[in-house]
């Protein structure tokens, strides 16, 4: 039995403990990743402490997750429950044209925004200018940068929650389904008595996910923006790049990523709870 | 197939492989293997390099196997990891003068003092830039590449509205202010593919508003950052920023959108550097328009014009090369008059390696004969200590990413001037304590 273990469990030491476990322990050194690293305690977060993006970026993460814990969970569940009303092939059709935006690889759903829609000079918004519309690129602003980034990243994900949301929905017994609409219930007394709570683990799981994933966004902030203008779309993935890659300073890297970390493990216990509440 | 015929066919494929392998051993016996781990170039570069260094270098120096890795965005990483464990090429390409201090001082790198004396390095390359690849006194490196700041500008525009392109700030200003009467944007500039373009106008400001002779005092630590001729440069750049000199879209318009702009007559200038120049045939001529480029003005007592001098890449032997005879003759024959011109006729702006003396450069008929004059100008100029500092090649890493986000702030109002130079003057201390600042010519 142990040895049936064993190839999972030295490619989770190799590829993920011991890295884990080093970036824990540089954490606490000045490195530059060249020379040898020199032990400095918790000098790297009483910078981080002192350092305003660093701020910036955990409040942006902060918004981040609000934003994802609502918006696209919201237009999952509303589309998921049409998909229910709507006849079977119809609803076949309509998840495909939701799902397909998650299979277009980031860097090009991000690109295809960024050039043909938010550019002034070669997209979408730039034809809107020409014929008069108030319309400025929303990456471009500081106030808009990072709902700009927000908006390219919930296109591309809702449809995810959405099928996801739509399998679970038609797992709920038939047998109370059919009840409720003998009982009389409206469509909305159906989602609210029914529906919701019958697919509330697949739920609670999208929202613990959605938590981690807000933690760890990169992709699309980094591509589109680069973190700007002047700090306003930093989230702390690409603050921990920049420290590492760009400023050479790997101890403060590291100790953002600890951070990134902490609320990912939060997110984690909550979840373990939870689950093991319900296999009891 | 049968259980046992696979093992068979296994087997002998091992020995195939085997017999293969120790083949290759002992061609490899006859010729030194000489490693280069070079960064992304487009399909038609990789040829280039392929056919005019790798095949005449091997050609010429029977004894030796040079081969040219290309290891793409990445390249910095895996060189950093490689050389911490002692793998890395024996040619090493680092991406600039402050990863060849700290990879000295680590002891990664090989001095090169010996073979600058043999090979005649000292004599054939500028001395401004054998001084920046010093490190403790000792030669670490040489500039593959150098590159400078100026002024692009659109000679058939400025022929139309009787223009003259400007020598002093002021005219400048002036002209820059009768181009946004015109509805034109004075300043071709974006940097949506690429946020460090930020630097570009910090270092001209530096440079040609506080002037080089303070630049360099600030570099060796004896003036602050938060000195009153930076204070004033900063400023005026943000100045610029607020009368609307950048255009609307900086931050939407990727660096050669921005280019394009210059060449069809919806921007007047572009205060960029000469890495553009691989953009200028690509859009002048279908556009009928031709191009000029001058060194960018000067305020008023700052000689003109001002050269502030940028490296891209240098070259370096690694401590643990078994063969660094093999590399040091690598980089000699990328320093010769005759790979400057062959390269320069197919791939300008990304090999203007620091020759002293062009004069005997054969650059290719074809080539835009302004790029020739501008890169004859430009090492003149530095020979005449014309030049200043570009933030990217002298500043060391920390204070200069600051700096690209930092501006930024300033421009949309977020902090000041004064708040800006305060915090890279503290940045700019603490690495400078650590030892990360790249060596700075002397004037």
């Amino acid at each position: 039995m142990w040895l049936y273990l064993v190839p999972t469990l030295a490619i989770n030491v190799v590829i993920i403990l011991i890295p884990a476990l080093l970036t824990v322990a540089l954490a606490f050194f000045q490195w530059d990743g060249i020379s040898a690293p020199v032990f400095i305690g918790l000098g790297n977060f009483a910078a981080l402490w002192s350092d305003g993006p660093f701020w910036t970026a955990l409040q942006n993460n902060l918004i981040w997750t609000a934003l994802f814990l609502t918006v696209p969970i919201g237009m999952g569940l509303l589309a998921a429950s049409l998909l229910l009303v709507v006849p079977r092939r119809g609803s076949t059709l309509f998840q495909v044209v939701y799902f397909l935006p998650v299979i277009i690889a980031t860097a090009i759903t991000a690109r295809v925004w960024q050039g043909m829609i938010y550019s002034p000079v070669t997209g979408v918004f730039g034809y809107l200018q020409k014929l008069g519309l108030p319309i400025v690129n929303p990456l471009s602003q500081t106030s808009t940068a990072l709902f700009g980034v927000a908006t390219v990243d919930l296109w591309h994900w809702w449809g995810f929650l959405c099928v996801i949301f739509f399998a679970a929905l038609r797992q709920v017994p038939q047998e109370q389904i059919e009840a409720a609409r003998i009982e009389g219930a409206s469509f909305w007394q159906m989602m609210r008595y029914v529906l919701l709570p019958g697919i509330r683990p697949t739920i609670m799981l999208m929202m613990i996910m959605t938590v981690i994933w807000s933690f760890l966004v990169f992709d699309f902030v980094y591509i589109l923006t680069q973190g700007g203008p002047a700090f306003s779309s930093e989230v702390l993935s690409t603050l921990a790049y920049r420290k590492a890659f760009y400023d050479l300073n790997v101890g403060q890297a590291a100790a953002t990523a600890l951070v990134i970390s902490l609320f990912g493990l939060v997110a984690t216990f909550f979840y373990i709870r939870i689950q093991s509440r319900e296999s009891v | 197939m049968g259980y046992r015929a696979k093992i068979a066919l296994a087997g002998a494929a091992l020995v195939a492989l085997g017999a293969s392998a120790s083949v290759t051993a002992a061609m490899a016996e006859e010729k030194k293997p000489i490693t280069w781990w070079y960064e992304t170039a487009a399909p038609e570069n990789q040829e280039a390099l392929q056919k005019l260094l790798v095949e005449p270098f091997n050609a010429a120096h029977p004894g030796e196997s040079l081969s040219i890795d290309f290891r793409g965005a990445e390249l910095d990483k895996q060189l950093r990891i490689a050389m911490l464990s002692g793998s890395g090429p024996d040619v090493v390409y680092t991406a600039g003068p402050s990863y060849v201090a700290s990879m000295a001082q680590a002891g990664q790198l090989l001095p090169l003092d010996d073979y600058a004396a043999k090979l005649g390095w000292n004599d054939r390359v500028l001395p401004v830039f054998l001084e920046l690849g010093k490190y403790n006194g000792k030669l670490y490196a040489l500039p593959k590449t150098y590159e400078t700041l100026g002024l692009f500008y659109n000679k058939t525009l400025f022929e139309k509205n009787g223009w003259q392109p400007p020598k002093t700030i002021a005219e400048l200003e002036t002209l820059a202010d009768a181009m946004k009467a015109k509805g034109l944007v004075p300043f071709a500039a974006g940097n949506a593919d690429w946020r460090p373009s930020n630097e570009h106008y910090v270092s001209i400001v530096l440079n040609s508003i506080a002037g080089p002779e303070n630049v360099y005092k600030a570099l060796n630590g004896e003036i602050p950052w938060t000195a009153e001729p930076f204070v004033k440069a900063i400023d005026t750049l943000n100045n610029w920023w607020q009368k609307g000199y950048f255009g609307p879209n900086y931050f939407s318009l990727t660096g050669e959108q921005a280019f394009a702009q210059v060449a069809t007559g919806q921007a007047g200038m572009a205060p960029t550097g000469t890495w553009n120049f691989q953009n200028v045939p690509r859009y002048f001529p279908q556009n009928n328009a031709v191009p000029g480029f001058v060194g960018f003005p000067s305020a008023e007592g700052v000689p003109y014009p001002i050269y502030a001098l940028g490296i891209g890449s240098t070259f370096s032997i690694a401590n643990s090369s078994q063969n660094p005879d093999g590399a040091a003759e690598v980089i000699d024959y990328v320093f010769s008059d005759k790979f400057y011109g062959d390269m320069n006729t197919v791939w300008q702006g990304e090999w203007n390696t620091p020759l002293k003396d062009l004069s005997k450069v054969q650059i290719g008929a074809d080539v835009l004969p302004l790029y020739g004059e501008t890169m004859k100008n430009l090492a003149a100029s530095v020979s005449d200590g014309q030049y200043g500092y570009t933030t990217w090649t002298f500043l060391p890493p920390a204070t200069d990413t600051y700096l690209v986000s930092g501006m930024e702030e300033v421009w949309l109002g977020k902090i000041t001037t004064a708040q800006f130079l305060e915090k890279l003057d503290a940045t700019f201390k603490e690495e400078k304590a650590a030892g990360k600042v790249p060596a700075v010519p002397k004037r």
